[in-house]
């Protein structure tokens, strides 16, 4: 960090979505902002699913229309897969709300916007600690170096090393985190439109449960980018360990008979992994801010995994947002940064937020989701149901006889499927 | 461009995809004393990168290969990981993820 001589108002610490979206907005409103990356450029350390939610990301950018969109998500599959067999629900949407792309491209295209708002952004710079000082932060340290300023915003992302060392956080329980794995195949424009049944400029999202990622909690997803399909399992860590190697699991399901022919003829261009952290009602801090602190994204636990879809790109965007917001009121009208203002200016407020409800509303949808015995009986309840509809010898059964036999195959009550309905419906 | 075939690949042939940048400075280091009290080793199979492997009984650790993604400093059971990113922007260099 020589070299950084400037006086700044406010430090960010690292170049996410997060990170980058309280930096442009808080240089737009003149603040000196630096935001340190740990990362060669912007992007490089970035990894995540596949798909942005556009409607909050507006509300922090404004227009995306120059925005690195590879694809906006018409076509919404989910499918759960027993062996040879898949049941896939197809929902296309008639608007435009999500869209795939790089994280990497992304966070260039924010930084791109945060710089030209007057931001300064260092790169290859990792923070080793925030400094506190009488109670209150009042820097951070890097390779020995300190750095000063009146607040920091916390955007370190899904590993809290930071948080931890400050003592606001403890490490998370194996169980809080899940781990995602993605292969990233180029197979070309063209054949995606083809395979995948879209229009050039559509874009496919599909949630994948079951046999493809082991009936391990989690699943599977893929994602149409622009010239390339990304696909992943999300494991979740339990505290004695996955079951079978992440690698084997995404090369399991890059294999898996019913899916392989989509990337024929493709090439793996990257590997990656990431944390993520799924059990957010237990992983949001018991405080978002500190005198002169401010905590935004991963780091603060704001992700939503329902089952059906995995948002968190947005939700980090918009908490970086409502961080710069709260730092701009509270220099204007308190001229001061203090636990109790920032709390009341941020944390409150994200608190009140559709972001921060939606998240507490569906940790059970979460719980029941990721209940591997559930899943794998239930995927061969409706499959072997099905299969004995369509599959047919001599005889055609009715619905109520072939549900009947599954229901016997797999050894479930109908009152059991009755309960877990009931709660399932209530709980969502 | 080559097709990436039908058989499973193994994880080095997965990490040789990416582009990197390996620092000389290991960033994640492993007490490896404590990985002889340890039953379950969940980081064998856990660590999306191979970077931990048995030999033997005995827990032998490489930083190179590492995605940086935090999975084995939460799933170790004996603290035995100490664990960071690396320095200087080194390491795994993400391009289309």
């Amino acid at each position: 960090m020589q070299g950084l001589n400037r006086r700044f108002e406010v430090i960010v610490v690292g170049a996410g979505p997060a990170g980058l979206s309280a930096a442009y907005i808080l240089a737009k409103k003149g603040f000196h902002v630096v935001l340190l990356e740990r990362g060669r450029g912007v992007g490089s350390k970035q990894v995540f699913g596949g798909r942005v939610y556009s409607s909050l990301l507006e509300r922090v950018f404004g227009s995306l229309g120059d925005a690195p969109i590879h694809r906006w998500v018409r076509r919404e599959r989910l499918s759960i897969i027993n062996g040879e067999r898949m049941l896939t629900v197809e929902y296309i949407s008639g608007g435009k709300y999500s869209f795939t792309t790089y994280l990497g491209q992304l966070a260039s295209w924010m930084a791109g916007k945060a710089v030209e708002a007057g931001a300064i952004i260092v790169d290859e710079v990792r923070v080793d600690r925030i400094l506190v000082e009488d109670n209150s932060v009042v820097g951070v340290e890097s390779g020995g170096d300190t750095l000063k300023a009146d607040v920091v915003v916390d955007a370190e992302g899904a590993n809290r090393l930071l948080l931890e060392e400050l003592g606001l956080v403890e490490k998370p329980r194996p169980s809080d985190m899940a781990l995602g794995v993605k292969e990233v195949i180029k197979l070309g424009e063209e054949k995606i439109d083809e395979r995948f049944g879209l229009r050039s400029g559509e874009g496919a999202a599909w949630i994948l449960a079951g046999s493809v990622s082991a009936y391990t909690p989690g699943g599977g997803f893929i994602y149409t980018n622009k010239d390339s399909v990304s696909i992943g399992v999300v494991v979740s860590l339990e505290s004695g360990g996955l079951v079978e190697e992440p690698y084997r699991l995404v090369e399991s399901m890059r294999l898996n008979p019913l899916l392989k022919d989509i990337w024929r003829e493709g090439d793996i261009i990257e590997y990656s992994a990431h944390l993520v952290p799924e059990r957010s009602v237990r992983l949001i801090p018991s405080k978002l801010a500190l005198n002169n602190f401010l905590v935004v994204g991963d780091a603060a636990g704001l992700l939503l995994n329902t089952g059906y879809t995995i948002r968190g790109v947005d939700y980090a965007a918009y908490s970086g947002y409502l961080a710069a917001n709260a730092i701009v009121e509270a220099e204007e009208k308190y001229g001061s940064y203090s636990e109790e203002v920032l709390r009341r200016l941020y944390e409150e407020r994200l608190k009140r937020s559709m972001v921060f409800r939606d998240i507490a509303r569906h940790k059970a949808v979460e719980m029941i989701w990721e209940n591997p015995t559930m899943i794998k009986q239930y995927a061969a309840l409706l499959l072997d149901t099905l299969g004995g509809l369509y599959e047919l010898g001599e005889s055609t059964p009715s619905l109520r006889e072939t549900f009947k036999n599954a229901r016997r195959k797999n050894k479930v009550s109908l009152i059991r499927v009755m309960a877990d309905l009931v709660h399932g419906v209530m709980k969502a | 461009m080559t097709s990436i075939g039908d058989k499973p690949l193994r994880v080095d042939d997965l990490l040789q995809r990416n582009v990197w940048d390996v620092d000389h400075r290991p960033h994640i280091t492993v007490d490896t004393e404590k990985c002889r009290l340890c039953e379950a080793k969940p980081c064998i199979t856990t660590c999306p990168a191979g970077c931990y492997i048995l030999a033997g009984n005995k827990v032998v650790f490489s930083y190179e290969g590492c995605l940086e993604c935090g999975a084995c400093r939460l799933i170790c059971p004996y603290n035995a990981v100490k664990w960071s990113y690396p320095l200087s922007g080194k390491g795994v260099q993400y391009r289309f993820s």
